[in-house]
């Protein structure tokens, strides 16, 4: 079925001869077209050539320098991390790795094809108007979602960069967690987490207890993220969508004054009194300066009624799919995820034991199941199918109009 | 997974029996019989001693952790059980092995800091090329299928030390045994847990007459028959035979032996284990290290593999 391993042929012979790999990306498989550029490469369909059942995403690492020759310089810390994490991992709510090939100075990391990500369903239900994302696919979302987190947790993995992009849905309805390029195991106390990179999180999804300095890093991070995008499935916007401050020319990390102030208008400031280790954040003085918005005099939470407004919202227009049927404990599952203080918010494994998910409909291991309509496919766009020469990088040429959103990310 | 060893790649793709690893080696020889003996080669044990050695004289000069360095020898192991050492040149393998796992260990350095100090080191052996060490981590990290995620037996050890009241000295050597059970092949056969009750059983045999892990290589059959009674009594307490016996200085090495009869624990893998790392410290006397560096520098000289 494989193609014959080659002998290896790392130095034979009478001097260095060079390493090869063994196998070949372009022997191994079919590139059928583009996907997706972002700052680590860029991302190709693939099928197998011989007989490897589905689709391949195949993972293409953007070397150092695109354009001139090509020279060994290392491999990033991150790559590193993407390789060896992937490499071990296996769940039906992560995504699977097939293999990583080495070759020509590139990395190649091929994974299971999925057809679709939750940016791309989120904006579907925008066109031509808005209308609900069903009940009973949010919650299917969601438990996969969680059930995926709490995997990574238990094996002591942080995501780090959980955002709709980055959850990908089979279109068999399998959710799956994907980029793993910011993740990291959190039981290497070598140093802080803090000091290996500063910023983490597209800062939509970005934890409080970060954007308030914070250096210690834990699974809560994650877990405020997937509150995110449960709010997201229901309204289809970000809930908290601030502008990034950008570096100083210093490199100091600015405090991040808007996104925060976005979080206060509907959650209110934090307190005291519901989280304990607040006066000791580095950035705690920056909360004095944030005005408590104009809508929401009392300082208290605004949550709840921007949760029942969302849920209510579509059923005048779409009666029948409203999103009115999540109820109550819809709610209490958002508000245990977008939890101030990071020691009190749900942790997955609890999540994954809330009523939410065993009250109403039963949950589907299909998040699609009982829909008529069928989301459009991935777009794949066909100028650029050669995956052996490194075209010009940082040209987005296909998928969503992701461009709106941060991208920002800082590493190393 | 990273959590569960035994979901993690180091037991589905690195934990081999003694014949496994036997017949992997043997075949890379005989991939070229004549190249094997143009460059005779010490005993394994004694190019593990003094890849030992140079990855520490390195670790020193970047200042790396004992933990990183423990990644660094693994992953060297690893490769040298599926790459003929004679086609490589073993001063960039090492260097490159200690560059990755720092990564890993999340502790990294700079390929350029890297390469100048192995240009220190090795003046003579290594290029100061930063592309050769690059290109080296392809290899490597191909050799190893990206599975670069290891465990160690140093948590065991760590998690265990309360359950039998550890002094500090006893923990300082069994911490020790581990740091020198890289040198043998016992990372590729044993889990890690087997590997730290092992050392534990040592290091409670050991400290009584406290004496040093070096100097106890005289001795070693005197320590192999004590480490070999209480396992005895462990598994003859296993099998019903229980009894309590022993008490003042045996009482921790007693307490193991109830432990470990009281658990699912391989008792026959702790005496092997055992078995190798009193062989390992016997054979660590005739060690002799120029004769070592001298073999290993001829091939890498006459095939040019320093280029």
């Amino acid at each position: 079925m494989f193609p014959p391993r080659r002998p290896p042929s790392f130095r034979l012979g009478i001097g260095p001869v060079g390493y090869q790999s063994k196998v070949r990306v372009i022997d191994r498989y079919k590139v059928i077209g583009f996907i997706s550029s972002g700052t680590y490469g860029r991302v190709y369909k693939a099928v197998g050539r011989h007989g490897q059942t589905g689709e391949f995403a195949i993972k293409k690492f953007k070397p150092d320098k695109e354009g001139e020759q090509i020279q060994y310089t290392g491999i990033s810390q991150s790559a590193v991390r993407e390789m060896a994490l992937c490499s071990e991992l296996s769940h039906m709510n992560v995504i699977r790795l097939v293999e990583i090939i080495l070759e020509d100075k590139c990395i190649f990391m091929v994974f299971e094809y999925a057809e679709h990500d939750l940016l791309q369903i989120i904006h579907h239900h925008t066109q031509p108007t808005r209308h609900p994302i069903p009940p009973g696919t949010v919650k299917s979302i969601m438990f996969q979602l969680l059930n995926g987190c709490q995997y990574l947790h238990a094996n002591w993995v942080l995501h780090r960069d959980l955002k709709p992009a980055n959850i990908m849905v089979t279109s068999g309805g399998e959710v799956k967690i994907g980029d793993l390029g910011l993740a990291r195991l959190f039981n290497k106390p070598l140093h802080s987490l803090f000091s290996g990179d500063k910023v983490v999180v597209t800062i939509w999804y970005r934890a409080p207890e970060l954007l308030l300095g914070s250096r210690h890093y834990t699974p809560a991070i994650d877990m405020w993220a997937v509150g995110c995008i449960f709010a997201e499935l229901l309204s289809l916007r970000p809930i908290f969508k601030g502008e990034e401050a950008k570096m100083d020319s210093k490199k100091t990390v600015p405090f991040q004054r808007n996104q925060m102030q976005k979080i206060v208008e509907i959650m209110g400031l934090p307190r005291k009194d519901q989280w304990p280790h607040l006066v000791n954040m580095p950035e705690y003085n920056q909360l004095q300066t944030l005005s408590t918005s104009s809508h929401n005099k009392s300082g208290g939470s605004n949550l709840e009624k921007w949760y029942y407004s969302t849920i209510n919202s579509h059923s005048a227009t779409s009666v029948p799919s409203s999103n009115a049927s999540l109820g109550s404990e819809g709610y209490k599952l958002l508000s245990g995820l977008l939890e101030y203080d990071p020691e009190r918010r749900l942790t997955a494994q609890a999540a994954l034991q809330h009523p939410f998910f065993s009250t109403g409909d039963k949950v589907s291991a299909n998040c699609f199941e009982g829909m008529k309509m069928e989301y459009p496919h991935r777009r794949v766009s066909q100028d650029d199918n050669d995956i052996r020469t490194s075209s010009l990088p940082g040209t987005k040429r296909s998928g969503l109009p992701d461009d709106s959103r941060p991208v920002k990310r800082m590493k190393e | 997974m990273a959590a569960n060893y035994w979901e993690s790649t180091q037991r589905r793709h690195w934990q081999f029996s003694k014949s496994q690893l036997d017949e992997l080696r043997k075949k890379l020889e005989d991939e070229d019989p004549n190249l094997v003996q143009m460059y005779p080669l010490p005993p394994l044990r004694h190019l593990s001693i003094y890849f030992n050695l140079q990855i520490s004289r390195l670790g020193k000069r970047l200042g790396v952790r004992q933990q990183a360095m423990a990644t660094a020898q693994l992953y060297i192991r690893r490769f040298y059980s599926k790459v003929e050492i004679r086609r490589t040149n073993p001063y960039l393998v090492i260097a490159t092995a200690v560059y990755l796992a720092c990564k890993m260990e999340e502790c990294p350095h700079h390929i350029r800091l890297v390469v100048s100090e192995g240009r220190t080191l090795w003046p003579d052996f290594f290029s100061s090329d930063t592309s050769k060490l690059g290109e080296c981590e392809f290899f490597l990290i191909s050799e190893m299928s990206s599975q670069m995620i290891v465990h160690h037996p140093y948590r065991s050890l760590t998690s265990l030390q309360g359950t039998f009241s550890l002094a500090q000295e006893e923990s300082a050597l069994a911490w020790s045994i581990i740091n020198d059970h890289y040198m043998t092949d016992l990372p590729l056969l044993y889990a890690p847990h087997i590997i730290a009750l092992m050392a534990i059983l040592l290091a409670l045999v050991l400290r009584p007459n406290q004496t040093g892990v070096q100097s106890a290589s005289n001795s070693a059959g005197s320590i192999a028959s004590a480490a070999h009674a209480a396992l005895s009594s462990a598994s003859q307490s296993k099998a019903g035979a229980s009894e309590k016996q022993g008490g003042g200085a045996r009482s921790k090495v007693q307490k193991l032996a109830n432990w470990l009869a009281e658990s699912n624990i391989d008792i026959e893998a702790i005496v092997d284990c055992t078995q190798e790392i009193i062989s390992f410290y016997e054979l660590h006397e005739q060690y002799n290290e120029k004769l070592t560096r001298e073999q290993i520098n001829r091939f890498v000289k006459a095939r040019g593999l320093d280029k």
